[in-house]
């Protein structure tokens, strides 16, 4: 039985440890790359690497950056005094997106998970008390998910933060802007009850 | 609610079924290993995406067959088509032609009460039993229930980790015991409320079945009676020894009682089932009272362990629920049903994985 050239079978095993790439989808990306033009490939293969080489994560708030520190830490217009805590580097963009925050950020990297063994130590919380102190900082604002874990995290930071005396606080549960209740599911609408605000 | 289609394909003994059903009282007969119960089993399965003999979807599989196809169309708050796929490599669930994303959007559509054998371990069997009782009326009743369930489950097994590693991370631990005390106090309070409401109708079910002058009484016994936190503070030490969380509403039971004793030590075989088929029933009659709509009810089996006066009184609680627009399906070896039965009961054939309808003249001769 005729087999695939080993060079190809290589590629095909390495495409599919990509995220979202199965074994079909890695074996048609793989057939793609060694029909086409080579000088597309060379491109591609010369991105990958250099991508790889020069994006590393900013020492101090844990961006992903070519420089370091990145440009939202060393942007001076930024406000020194107010840091927002996500959980990956892609959720800066989220917020960024909005437009509204103009402090500093600060990436943990993951969050508690006792269950998959993530303990404190394996984020990045050192470094944000380490931060806390000498950049004159007066609010930390915690923009971590609303599942068990994420829960678990704020109040586990807001304890450890307690102690240096800032103010820590989180993003509020509620209804999605723009939208009829029919969009929130049951439990943010529980939640959403809860935080309800006076209109006048 | 009723079902106005089912069709299977390779579902335990049926290769293909396709049939039309109306409201109503429908009669499955036939012998022992003919599919009476796979009938039952489809049904349930799509309302709850669970069986009621509590096995995994292989085993739901036709013998030698890659997967299985359950659907049907519901007619309930709107008709709605569901369509449920499952083989070990692929899992499929439509409703109206679309995904479903998230379960909660899906659970509901199609709501079902089983009356079956094992419900006797209600009755006789551990706390967990009818911890699942309470859940799943919970579940059918209270939208946001089944997220905090699962919540709860989850911080509740994160705390467990943390309890069983050394050197012990108090604020971490403190951390996951606020989630379980926030989640689990909620689910006590809707568990309080719960009881209250369900016991009524089980006391009133259980009193036309059994014809018996005995009380039956419902009782909510909470693992926290009071203030969750403080009673996490107090076992501590113990929880620290067992290296597991020691209260809390996983940790809850609900009391059966016949004259104030115990119905699983002091109850008979009767008296245990009929309590059994008394909490099922009030579980309909709850959904129906919340809902407008009775659920369909499955009944397997359960009607040969009750003896001819208990049927005559379970008897007409079934033809109320399936005279409001709602639908009974349920399993017979032989024509033992008393005949006062409803006329206008559809009675059903099933021989080896078919299924084929008893022309309407030949129903229960008076």
């Amino acid at each position: 039985m005729a087999s695939l050239p080993p060079s190809l079978t290589r590629l095909i095993a390495a495409l599919s440890h990509l995220p979202g790439v199965g074994p079909r989808s890695a074996e048609r990306l793989a057939l793609h790359l060694v029909q086409g033009e080579p000088g597309g490939v060379k491109e591609l293969a010369r991105a990958i690497v250099e991508a790889r080489e020069t994006v590393r994560n900013c020492s101090t708030c844990g961006a992903l950056t070519e420089t370091d520190p990145c440009e939202l830490c060393r942007d001076d217009r930024r406000d020194r005094a107010l840091i927002c805590v996500v959980e990956r580097p892609v959720d800066i963009l989220l917020v960024e997106k909005a437009g509204v925050f103009r402090g500093r950020f600060h990436v943990l990297g993951g969050k508690l998970s006792p269950l998959n063994g993530v303990e404190p130590e394996d984020l990045r919380i050192a470094e944000l008390e380490r931060r806390v102190g000498p950049e004159g900082i007066r609010e930390v604002i915690l923009a971590l998910p609303t599942d068990v874990e994420g829960d678990a995290t704020c109040h586990y930071l807001a304890q450890r933060l307690r102690e240096v005396g800032i103010q820590v606080t989180r993003l509020a549960h509620g209804l999605p802007a723009g939208s009829g209740l029919e969009y929130a599911d049951e439990l943010t609408l529980t939640r959403a009850l809860e935080g309800r605000s006076s209109v006048l | 609610m009723h079902l106005a289609q089912l069709r299977l394909r390779d579902f335990r003994n049926y290769a293909r079924l396709d049939v039309d059903l109306t409201p109503g009282f429908h009669l499955l007969l036939g012998g022992n290993a003919q599919g009476k119960t796979n009938i039952l089993e489809a049904i349930y399965l799509l309302a709850t995406l669970r069986s009621f003999r509590g096995v995994g979807g292989a085993q739901m599989i036709r013998h030698d067959h890659r997967g299985y196809f359950v659907g049907a169309t519901v007619v309930g708050e709107g008709t709605h088509a569901v369509k449920m796929y499952w083989s070990p490599k692929e899992r499929r669930l439509t409703l109206n032609g679309d995904p479903v994303r998230r379960l909660g959007d899906y659970l509901g559509v199609l709501r079902v009460v089983v009356f079956c054998t094992e419900d006797l371990q209600l009755v006789k069997g551990a706390a967990g039993q009818r911890r699942r009782f309470l859940n799943l009326l919970l579940a059918q009743t209270h939208p946001a229930y089944l997220t905090m369930l699962q919540r709860y489950a989850r911080a509740v097994r994160s705390r467990n980790a943390l309890l069983r590693q050394r050197p012990l991370d108090e604020t971490a631990l403190e951390s996951f015991s606020r989630e379980v005390v926030g989640t689990g106090t909620e689910i006590t309070r809707l568990r309080h409320e719960l009881i209250p409401r369900i016991s009524p109708l089980a006391r009133l079910a259980y009193r036309r079945i059994s014809n018996d002058a005995e009380e039956l009484k419902l009782e909510y016994r909470p693992s926290v009676r009071a203030d969750f936190a403080a009673e996490l503070a107090r076992v501590r030490t113990r929880e620290l020894n067992y290296r597991t969380t020691l209260v809390g509403p996983h940790r809850d039971d609900l009391d059966l009682t016949l004259d104030r004793k115990p119905a699983s030590q002091f109850g008979s075989e009767g008296q245990k089932r009929s309590l059994a088929v008394a909490l099922k029933m009030a579980q309909a009659e709850y959904v129906t009272g919340l809902r407008g709509a009775p659920p369909i009810l499955l009944i397997d089996d359960v009607m040969g362990e009750l003896d001819a006066k208990r049927r005559a009184g379970l008897l007409p609680l079934l033809e109320r629920s399936h005279q409001a627009s709602g639908q009974v399906f349920m399993t017979c070896t032989e024509e033992n049903w008393p005949h006062e039965l409803g006329r206008r009961l559809q009675r059903w054939e099933v021989v080896s994985g078919t299924l084929n309808r008893v022309a309407d003249g030949a129903a229960a001769p008076a």
